[in-house]
């Protein structure tokens, strides 16, 4: 209950902050729509050559398009500002004044900092992913619309705790931003289906940097291609990350120090 | 000749003014509301060719800004410069390679490599013959202690260290004219005075003109008799620095000693020391000869003279009331 | 001009060391530069899969050459001058560049290509291991690999000059993101970094047509694929020609004004 009140709490405060730019809004307005258009360009001229491209239909690749910056638009919106927050104070030191706080600083940590107009991608891709359901139709049932809300859920922790384990290594390393480009390079292969690859590339997106579990998986789940099975496995995966996470970041803010580099 | 002629010189900024509220942020967006500021405001002076002059001045003075414009990167929005006969925004690489800015709180080394190799990137820009590059880089070095510091990457240098190199590099191509904005910055007492001491030998043996802000009084003192005030864009005061104290000291400090202790000495001024019959007194600038009088007069007294106060002390009563 | 040349040595020398001072970093941000072309190689040889080996006349081998001769153009022609100019405005370097008697754009352009003789063999490295994954249909005339290498220089300084005039939109505004990401997208389209020019629709073909970005990538790589007949390399190497005059001239003036802008307003 707590969390939850802290979580309101930091939200206001970043609303409030977000409202005295009010012309950000607009911008990352105009920012967000090239980005569609980008994406949803790119799609129309490959599918117009094809009709199918890995076995998906034009629809159900809107869709995954959707997924895509539905998941993209959280991280950016809440898992990276709050990431990139962690590093900052761990450099600087003032991670001190989180530590010493008495609410599990994995949790407050994670509050730390929201990009409250980043929410306009996750809007416009609950927006395309509505228009590619429309155009889906019939085809979705209650079972997929089930297993695409357990995989997006999944998807989204398994990216959370990626996030924070590469956060973390900052405990160790100074200069960590440069591994999180890691992730948002490799984020854009989620924009196609996994399927597509190569082996060797599907394998590093589905286990390395888990970008599949988030993007692929969900859609997957949407246009009635996958059954439990394999919704269980991203939930055993989801688990085990966040676990594992746990503990790198228990490992790892024992080995904080203060600001000594 | 002059090296450095002001005539005049005005700049004004214009800043939209931002009110709350959705509405008036839209309206902004179609017709923004602007109000002008003038930062500098019609100021005349000469400086002489060698000569090392303070320009003192409250933050937002006007003071940079007055800088940015005799060294090129802002246009006046009126009035007349010229640098070493040259109009400077006009940004003549004649002119160019014969001045030299260095603000205390930027820097020009890059930041990962050894300052040498910015040296080194200056004097293929400046031009600088080789022979002449190695006598100059030597005589820095000498004079700065630099050999240890040098061949480090400027990130691990402390601030005292980097602030020598940037100068180093600024006075390379061995400029004419020295704009200094705050040069000894959070630089602890003994590299401030150091610096102090390198400026004034780089002035004596180039003949360079030097035109120096600083927060510190003591860097003032010590380098410029003459020195420029101004506050809110306006000239206050152009000449002696003594002149200075005298013009705007209110009051003087009259220390005296005593033969014996003596009571109810606040009578005659306020009270800034008593020490075993070392007094000092604050008494206004019109009262000094009568309170001056009166203690002798009425009071044993072994020893009396009559001081202006510090002149740190002058010139924040001139900056906090903008005392004319 | 012998002052020149030496501004420019101990320029990229400086830059070379910034480099391999970050060269992990370096390392990181080349994946995203193999990433995107790899993501379209595969995006297209799936389609020439599902529609009997061909699409528009080019096979699973055609594409591969065609988006590993890309990642290799791109790498050369690519500039961070956009980002850059904004952070020195907003920093204040801009100044101390302005106070030097020499033109900024020299230190960029020695900086650009000191930074690229580190990261360009990575880059071939990467090629040659999407080459052999990828196995590219790799068949040009003597002639035309000739043509590509003056085409690729003009490229790049078409690119160059372009990005650079555009950088100066940072003189006006402080909203550098918005103005770079409509350049990107636009870029992305009708240079032919999404597709093969050939590919595109019909009214995107023409615009691809009579805007300079085509110029930029999809020409050069074209002409080493062996893809075009002499007439139209010649057209290309007018066109790029063309374009960098112009784009030149736009740029004089607008530095000017920016110069202007900036020593009205200051940092």
């Amino acid at each position: 209950m707590r969390i939850l009140r802290l979580l309101a709490i930091h939200l206001r405060l970043a609303l409030s902050g977000a409202l005295a730019y009010r012309a950000d809004f607009l911008i990352h307005l105009f920012e967000s729509l090239l980005e569609f258009g980008t994406g949803l360009g790119g799609l129309a001229l490959v599918f117009s050559h094809t009709q199918t491209l890995g076995g998906w239909s034009a629809p159900e690749v809107v869709a995954l398009t959707g997924v895509f910056f539905i998941v993209g638009g959280a991280v950016r919106f809440a898992v990276q500002p709050a990431m990139e927050s962690l590093i900052e104070s761990v450099r600087d030191g003032t991670l001190d004044f989180t530590l010493v706080k008495p609410v599990d600083s994995q949790v407050l940590v994670g509050l730390k900092r929201f990009e409250i107009w980043k929410l306009v991608d996750v809007l416009m891709g609950l927006a395309v992913l509505a228009v590619a359901l429309w155009k889906l139709g019939a085809a979705v049932g209650l079972g997929d619309a089930l297993r695409f809300a357990v995989a997006l859920a999944a998807g989204g922790a398994i990216v959370y705790s990626f996030w924070l384990m590469l956060a973390t290594l900052s405990f160790w390393f100074v200069r960590v931003e440069n591994i999180l480009v890691i992730f948002q390079s490799l984020y854009e292969a989620g924009r196609w289906p996994v399927n597509l690859y190569p082996g060797w590339l599907r394998f590093l997106l589905t286990f390395l940097v888990p970008v599949a579990f988030a993007t692929t998986v969900p859609a997957e789940a949407l246009s009635g291609r996958i059954g439990w099975e394999k919704i269980l496995l991203s939930l055993g995966v989801a688990a085990g990350m966040l676990v594992l996470s746990r503990l790198f970041w228990k490992i790892g803010s024992r080995h904080y120090s203060g600001a000594s580099a | 000749m002059t090296a450095i002629r002001v005539r005049e010189l005005r700049k004004q900024y214009r800043v939209s003014e931002r009110e709350a509220g959705l509405w008036s942020s839209v309206k902004s967006l179609v017709r923004r509301k602007t109000r002008t500021v003038s930062a500098v405001d019609g100021i005349s002076f000469d400086i002489a060719p060698g000569e090392i002059v303070g320009f003192l001045g409250p933050n937002g003075a006007g003071k940079t800004t007055t800088l940015k414009m005799l060294s090129g990167l802002l246009h006046p929005s009126s009035g007349e410069i010229e640098v070493l006969g040259q109009v400077p925004w006009k940004r003549h690489a004649d002119f160019l390679g014969r001045m030299s800015l260095v603000m205390g709180q930027r820097n020009q080394l890059v930041w990962d490599i050894p300052a040498v190799e910015t040296f080194e990137l200056n004097r293929a820009i400046y031009r600088i013959p080789m022979a002449q590059y190695r006598e100059t880089l030597d005589e820095l070095v000498d004079l700065l202690d630099l050999k240890a510091v040098m061949g480090a990457p400027v990130r691990n240098l402390s601030l005292g260290e980097r602030m020598k190199c940037e100068l180093t590099a600024a006075l390379l191509h061995r400029p004419k004219v020295v704009f200094l904005d705050e040069p000894t910055i959070g630089l602890d007492v003994t590299m401030q005075r150091r610096l102090r001491d390198f400026i004034s030998q780089y002035r004596r043996v180039h003949g360079a003109t030097v035109l120096l802000t600083s927060h510190y009084m003591a860097d003032v003192e010590a380098l410029c008799r003459r020195v420029i005030v101004i506050h809110r864009g306006r000239l206050l005061f152009d000449g002696d620095l003594g002149a200075l104290v005298g013009r705007f000291a209110a009051h003087k400090l009259i220390s005296i000693h005593l033969a014996t202790p003596c009571a109810g000495l606040a009578q005659y001024g306020e009270l800034v020391s008593d020490e075993e019959g070392h007094v000092t007194l604050r008494v206004p600038k019109a009262e000094t000869p009568r309170v001056t009088a009166r203690l002798l007069a009425e009071l044993p007294i072994t020893d009396l003279t009559v001081e202006d106060p510090p002149i740190d002390e002058v010139i924040s009563r001139v900056f906090t009331e903008g005392a004319v | 001009m012998n002052g020149l040349l030496g501004v420019y040595l101990q320029q990229w020398k400086i830059s070379l060391a910034e480099t391999f001072q970050y060269r992990a970093a370096m390392a990181i941000w080349l994946i995203g530069h193999v990433l995107e072309p790899l993501l379209y190689l595969v995006v297209w040889s799936a389609v020439a899969g599902a529609n009997g080996g061909r699409v528009g006349g080019m096979g699973r081998g055609d594409f591969a050459a065609y988006f590993i001769a890309l990642l290799l153009v791109n790498h050369v022609t690519y500039t961070w001058i956009m980002w850059e100019m904004e952070h020195r405005i907003r920093h204040g370097a801009l100044s101390f560049a302005l106070l030097k008697p020499l033109h900024p754009v020299h230190a960029d352009i020695a900086a650009n290509l000191a930074s690229k003789l580190i990261t360009f063999p990575v880059i071939l490295l990467a090629a040659g291991a999407l080459a052999l994954l990828f196995k590219p249909a790799f068949h040009p005339s003597s002639w035309s690999v000739l043509a590509f290498l003056p085409s690729l220089l003009l490229a790049f300084l078409l690119r160059f000059a372009l990005e650079w005039v555009l950088a100066l939109a940072a003189f006006w505004t402080t909203r550098i993101g918005a103005v770079n990401q409509a350049y990107f997208v636009t870029a992305l389209f009708f240079s032919g970094q999404i597709a093969p020019l050939a590919l595109l629709p019909s009214p995107m073909a023409f615009l691809s047509k009579i805007l300079p970005f085509r110029w930029t990538a999809g020409f050069p790589v074209d002409l080493l694929l062996g893809r075009l007949d002499p007439h139209e390399a010649l057209h290309g190497f007018l066109a790029q020609g063309a374009w960098i005059l112009g784009i030149l001239l736009v740029a004089r003036v607008l530095w000017r004004a920016a110069l202007r802008r900036y020593s009205a307003v200051g940092s």
